[in-house]
């Protein structure tokens, strides 16, 4: 059952179609990510999902609402962490949680939103003081006050350091557990891949693909990287000739081959047979990262 | 629900406004401080009426000024740069997918700064009448409505600097380069009785000027003149209304 709906959304600043004619829907229960580079119009697109901008055209439906018309109904149901958006540095974090739960009909005990977030004992601490991943998780908090269907996420981990950014990835793994749909804008593609149910790239206003990951991944191939450092001599003639491998080349003592999933087992038999050892051997397989900069390129 | 959102975000700001010690020092006790140092310290200040002020002394005087000076520090100095600083902040846009309209911060701002304002006049009205004898208003029903009216007026020319301002220091920027001329024309220098004519038509024409010069009539005179509401009721409804219309919540 879809929650959102966006059909043909365009949205123009100063002549510029920053989001031009997007369309797709955001199923419940799901996590729904959001990529694409700096200026894609990612957050144009979210934010006229929240009801914060007004589309020159197309049409959105929330919970079988419009954003702008029903604003009160879609916002008691859908909760929102902004890019770049904080708060004032000395109000303290349970003053702005009880502040934001008097906004909504049915506000969530922040108590117990503090612990699943991991910011028990912080209630007290003044919003100044907050290390950069506890700002984000209590953006998260005030997000989930109002106890939302839908979490609009924008740009969540940003500036944060890796260990942070893990954390909040629990966090929103989470969120989705209690049965809350997410809709995640993000410009990290491990973040993407590791959390997302569903992936919709976006450049230049307009979406170049919406598929799973594994999906996503899988038009570009299910390509293999093969290295190794091999004890003895091999030719490079006779490692092409295997099957499934599509390129032989070298980096210095480095052996490089890209192959379908078939050559690992070519390369690994080819050598086990001649007893040569692969030392420092690593497979890769394609990331999404690959897949989002092959779509991306292809889009230029 | 939708009263006990309002009553939270009244509570918050006030919090917040209690934990600022510069606002809380210029905006609620300076008026009262500036009396006392005037009139305890400045020789004369408090001894003869004069003539030049039209048998007040100078301390009598001097006691308007004191309570606008405090308003145009509240609508200036302290409430501008708030919502400059909820602008760049991003807490106003923040607001904006709550249920809850942006805008109920900003009265929440205005009932809070109005309120503030309200002590100080008290705590200046105490010392200059404890302390230094000065009259009660002879019209005080009269008084406490120019007050309020200019309030508003000042109050507008600060949600309007608030209503344009991307940042905390732009807010402040402006509200100090039009804060100074105004406490000038308001005669915290030269009181407004030996302004020359010319700048005290000017005067006339700020709305601390304006303010000034209608609580001067009520406490001292006991009369409403009809000029000086006019300006306060020019600027709350010409800038207040241009401030409503321009203000960015982003």
């Amino acid at each position: 059952m879809a929650v959102i709906q966006v059909e043909n959304l365009i949205k123009n600043y100063g002549g510029v179609n920053v989001v031009d004619g997007i369309s797709f829907s955001v199923n419940a229960g799901e996590i729904f990510g959001i990529v694409g580079p700096n200026g894609a119009g990612k957050t144009t697109t979210v934010e006229s999902v929240s009801g914060l901008r007004q589309p020159d055209s197309g049409s959105i439906s929330v919970l079988g609402l419009d954003p702008q018309r029903d604003h009160y109904e879609v916002a008691q149901r859908v909760g929102v962490q902004l890019q770049e958006s904080r708060l004032q540095d000395k109000i303290r974090v349970h003053e702005a949680l009880d502040l934001y739960a008097s906004f909504y009909d049915t506000p969530a005990d922040w108590r117990s939103l503090l612990d699943r977030l991991g910011l028990e004992g912080k209630a007290d601490a003044r919003y100044t003081n907050l290390s950069g991943g506890q700002k984000q998780r209590l953006a998260v908090a005030l997000a989930l006050i109002g106890t939302p269907e839908i979490a609009i996420l924008d740009e969540l981990t940003t500036g944060l350091d890796p260990q942070a950014r893990r954390d909040v990835w629990g966090t929103i793994e989470q969120i989705r557990d209690s049965g809350v749909t997410v809709v995640l804008v993000t410009h990290f593609m491990e973040e993407a891949e590791r959390l997302c149910d569903r992936i919709m790239v976006v450049d230049q206003g307009r979406a170049l693909a919406l598929d799973t990951p594994n999906g996503l991944i899988q038009r570009i191939g299910a390509g293999q990287l093969i290295r190794f450092r091999p004890s003895a001599h091999v030719d490079d003639a006779e490692l092409t000739a295997l099957a499934g491998v599509e390129g032989v080349g070298r980096k210095g003592e480095m052996v490089e081959i890209a192959g379908t999933d078939d050559a690992v087992h070519a390369v690994t038999s080819f050598l086990a047979q001649r007893q040569i050892i692969a030392h420092e051997l690593r497979i890769e397989q394609n990331s999404l990262e690959d897949a989002y900069l092959a779509l991306t390129k292809e889009a230029k | 629900m939708l009263s006990s959102a309002t009553t939270k975000l009244v509570q918050s700001e006030t919090k917040l406004f209690l934990r600022d010690p510069i606002a809380l020092f210029f905006g609620l006790v300076f008026p009262s401080v500036l009396l006392l140092a005037l009139g305890g310290f400045f020789p004369g200040f408090a001894d003869e009426p004069s003539a030049d002020l039209g048998f007040l002394r100078y301390i009598d005087a001097y006691t308007p000024i004191a309570i606008g000076l405090g308003l145009a520090t509240l609508g200036l100095v302290t409430l501008a740069p708030i919502l400059g600083t909820y602008r760049q902040f991003g807490i106003l846009r923040r607001l904006r997918t709550t249920p809850i309209h942006p805008a109920r911060l900003l009265w929440a701002q205005m009932a809070l700064h109005l309120v503030v304002a309200i002590l100080a006049l008290v705590g200046a009205m105490t010392v200059a009448v404890v302390a230094f004898d000065v009259v009660f208003p002879e019209n005080v029903v009269a008084f406490v409505f120019v007050f309020l009216l200019g309030a508003g007026a000042i109050f507008s020319v600060g949600l309007l600097v608030g209503a344009l301002a991307r940042t905390t220091s732009a807010a402040a920027a402006i509200g100090m380069s039009i804060y100074f001329p105004l406490l000038f024309l308001g005669g915290v220098w030269i009181p407004r009785q030996v302004m020359p004519d010319g700048l005290r038509l000017v005067s006339d024409l700020t709305p601390l000027g304006a303010a000034v010069a209608a609580m001067d009539d009520a406490w001292f005179a006991g009369t409403l003149s009809v000029a000086p509401l006019l300006v306060m009721a020019a600027y709350i409804v010409v800038v207040g209304f241009l401030a409503i219309r321009v203000f960015r919540w982003e």
